[in-house]
């Protein structure tokens, strides 16, 4: 992974001491709320329901296992014994003290972390799929662009006071596992002709309001020319993106009132005049920080297969866990696993300081220390030996991480919701913990096959409602909590928007409508087809008939 | 009476000069008048960054080449951002007192990315060390 240089280090260590001071002119009163909102917005703090909430950046979800150490730490002596992981690959910490967030800061930066534009009006965290790097299906390892444009990103002089958050994905493999569909910008890089990378550039997707899948923008961009590209989109979104209605500020209220065509006519324009300039890559730069990303040291191993197929044997759990939560890896020899956050009764993404360290520990014995955060909420362990994959399981599931549930209906995205947030509109923990009860059979689950179920507490979809096989949306309907059922998104290759199944619902009969969606994609589905297929061919209305049904 | 910083002398105070002309954040360079001798671009709000790209604009794209100003509800906060797309002057409320614009007004000594002042990224520079 990308390795702090000096400069580095001393950028974070002055972005601290800076907002240590900003702290202390707002407690000293000579800086406005307003004003002290929009400078704590930038580094990461917003203030909830109960209590200030510190977003840490996790760029494109990668950490250390010393990294991963320090946040069990900050969780356990100022927070309450526990981090949250988002669905942009970071870790959120829902109790500290305002006073003591730099002190936060300055523990993060001893091994370069931070919470640099993890929240505000800017470009905030760049993330990718969760098996970059090791992935069988991969063109090019995305990461080492991630990082170039977390720097260029990073306190810039022209785009650090956007209309609106701006959000930015790559991908590189043949599955898009990073929603690129559905963000500000989305970026496919991929190999041409002359086995040269470039990008396909997709831009005004989100989800939000008015959710919205992207466009391309434009394709087979070198790149070279990346941070220039980007740079043009960004100026005509932030001299032309609404700033009356936050409602209406993302980029793709823009594309869609311009139309695609005038808004790239106008992004060609400023492109005309930056192709070329200082802001250009060189082949040293991007060759400097792909080093960061080298494999590391494999050993040279033959895949497990006869141990594994005897382990699989002997034990159910076992094989249930290689079944969902190990996934195929490019070198012979290991597989990347998925430590899933998703057990009955937790909710989604918290983990605990202890479950932190046990991570790290088995990152360090079984891989080469490094962990993911997938945009899941799960955490991801890369590089782990196939011969070490038993006890991992073993260990795993006694720390309550080896749920074997990887992409099955309780593996669900669930935003902290109205426990938490001041934006929400209703709860969203205790529907997913209904859901995960109902569902917590896992032969059941096994059988309904892989199911994207997401959760929101309210419009700004942080759950990602709509790109889910099954979203459920969290709404106020005179000062009470009702849920809107949607059905058929996704945010995988040929990205869709869920279409909604009828009248919103009262909580306690979510889980009976959900059951009833289920019940007709298996009186429906054939040959094995999967819940998104089966929807594909036969269309909403089915999944509607017996919901009217049971009301009537 | 509202401070007025010179952005080129490390921010120094300086008696207050208006500019020959004020325009909007969400001005259009050609309908801006770029023979007057200074410009003032009024913020409406601090993090309102359409102010940001217009002198980036006048300065790389239109070739001005006399005094920008920035004025409005700025907060010292701001001055390193202004700085950088080569604004010259900026003029703060009141409330502000010298050394907490002092404190606020350079916060890094090095960026990554370049700029209007300084167009070379950190990966362009000789020593990346900062």
């Amino acid at each position: 992974m990308y390795q702090y240089e000096a400069f580095d280090r001393q950028f974070v260590a002055e972005r601290v001491a800076q907002y240590r001071e900003q702290t202390r002119r707002y407690l000293d009163g000579q800086l406005s709320e307003d004003e002290f909102l929009q400078l704590r917005l930038r580094n990461g703090l917003y203030i909830q329901r109960l209590a200030p909430m510190l977003r840490v950046a996790v760029p494109y979800g990668t950490l250390s296992s010393t990294q991963l150490r320090t946040l069990a730490r900050i969780a356990r002596e100022y927070d309450r014994g526990y981090g949250h992981l988002s669905t942009r690959q970071n870790m959120q910490f829902n109790w500290p003290e305002l006073e003591a967030v730099p002190d936060i800061l300055d523990a993060l930066a001893e091994v370069s972390m931070h919470a640099i534009q993890t929240s505000g009006n800017c470009i905030r965290n760049v993330t990718t799929d969760e098996f970059a790097g090791v992935a069988e299906d991969e063109h090019i390892d995305p990461r080492p662009y991630c990082e170039l444009l977390r720097q260029w990103s990073t306190s810039h002089p022209e785009f650090d006071w956007l209309p609106r958050k701006f959000k930015i994905a790559v991908t590189g493999a043949a599955q898009d596992r990073a929603a690129v569909a559905v963000h500000d910008i989305g970026l496919r890089v991929y190999r041409d002709e002359q086995q040269e990378p470039v990008f396909d550039v997709l831009v005004g997707g989100g989800l939000g309001r008015t959710p919205v899948l992207g466009n391309t923008l434009r394709s087979a961009l070198p790149v070279a020319d990346l941070l220039t590209y980007v740079e043009a989109i960004m100026r005509v979104y932030n001299r032309y993106g609404r700033r009356d209605n936050k409602y209406k500020a993302r980029i793709k209220i823009l594309v869609r009132a311009l139309g695609l065509d005038a808004f790239r006519d106008q992004v060609e324009a400023q492109w005309a005049k930056l192709r070329g300039n200082a802001s250009t890559l060189t082949a040293a730069e991007v060759a400097r920080v792909e080093a960061a990303f080298e494999p590391p040291a494999y050993e040279a191993l033959e895949d497990a297969t006869a141990l594994l197929a005897s382990q699989r044997l002997a034990e159910t759990g076992f094989e249930r866990f290689m079944r969902h939560n190990v996934q195929a890896h490019k070198r012979p020899g290991y597989a990347a696993v998925t430590l899933s956050t998703k057990a009955t009764g937790v909710p989604p993404g918290d983990v605990s300081d202890r479950q932190m360290e046990w991570v790290a520990d088995w990152a360090d014995a079984f891989g080469f220390g490094e962990i993911r955060i997938s945009h899941k909420q799960n955490f991801v362990l890369p590089d782990v030996r196939q011969d070490a994959l038993f006890e991992l399981w073993q260990r795993a599931s006694h720390a309550g991480l080896g749920t074997p549930n990887a992409r099955l209906l309780n593996d669900m995205i669930c935003c902290p919701g109205g426990d938490y947030c001041s934006l929400a509109n209703a709860k969203s923990i205790p529907v997913a913990e209904a859901i995960q009860t109902r569902f917590d059979d896992y032969e059941r689950q096994y059988d309904l096959g892989p199911l994207q179920l997401n959760i929101s507490g309210c419009m700004n979809a942080c759950g990602h409602h709509h790109v889910g096989h099954i979203g459920i949306l969290g709404v106020d309907k005179k000062g009470k909590e009702f849920y809107q059922i949607s059905i058929g998104g996704s945010s995988a290759n040929g990205a869709s928007l869920g279409k909604i199944v009828g009248p919103s619902i009262e909580r306690a009969e979510v889980v009976g409508v959900i059951e009833t969606i289920l019940d007709t994609y298996l009186a429906t589905r054939q040959d094995g087809e999967s819940f998104l297929d089966c929807y594909r061919r036969v269309g909403i209305e089915p999944f509607k008939e017996p919901l009217y049904a049971d009301a009537a | 009476m509202p401070m007025q910083l010179d952005l080129s002398a490390a921010a120094a105070r300086s008696p207050a000069q208006p500019a020959a002309l004020t325009v909007a954040v969400d001005a259009e360079p050609d309908a801006i008048d770029l023979d007057a001798p200074s410009i003032a671009i009024e913020f409406s709000a601090f993090n309102d960054g359409r102010g940001l790209s217009l002198a980036v604009l006048l300065r790389e794209q239109y070739g001005y080449q006399g005094e920008l100003h920035a004025t409005g509800e700025l907060i010292p906060d701001m001055i390193h951002y202004l700085r950088r797309c080569r604004f010259d002057r900026v003029t703060l409320p009141e409330r502000f007192t010298a050394a907490e614009i002092e404190a606020a007004s350079a916060p890094h000594k090095a960026y990554y990315q370049g700029s209007a002042s300084d167009p070379e990224p950190a990966f362009r520079r000789t020593s990346r060390s900062a």
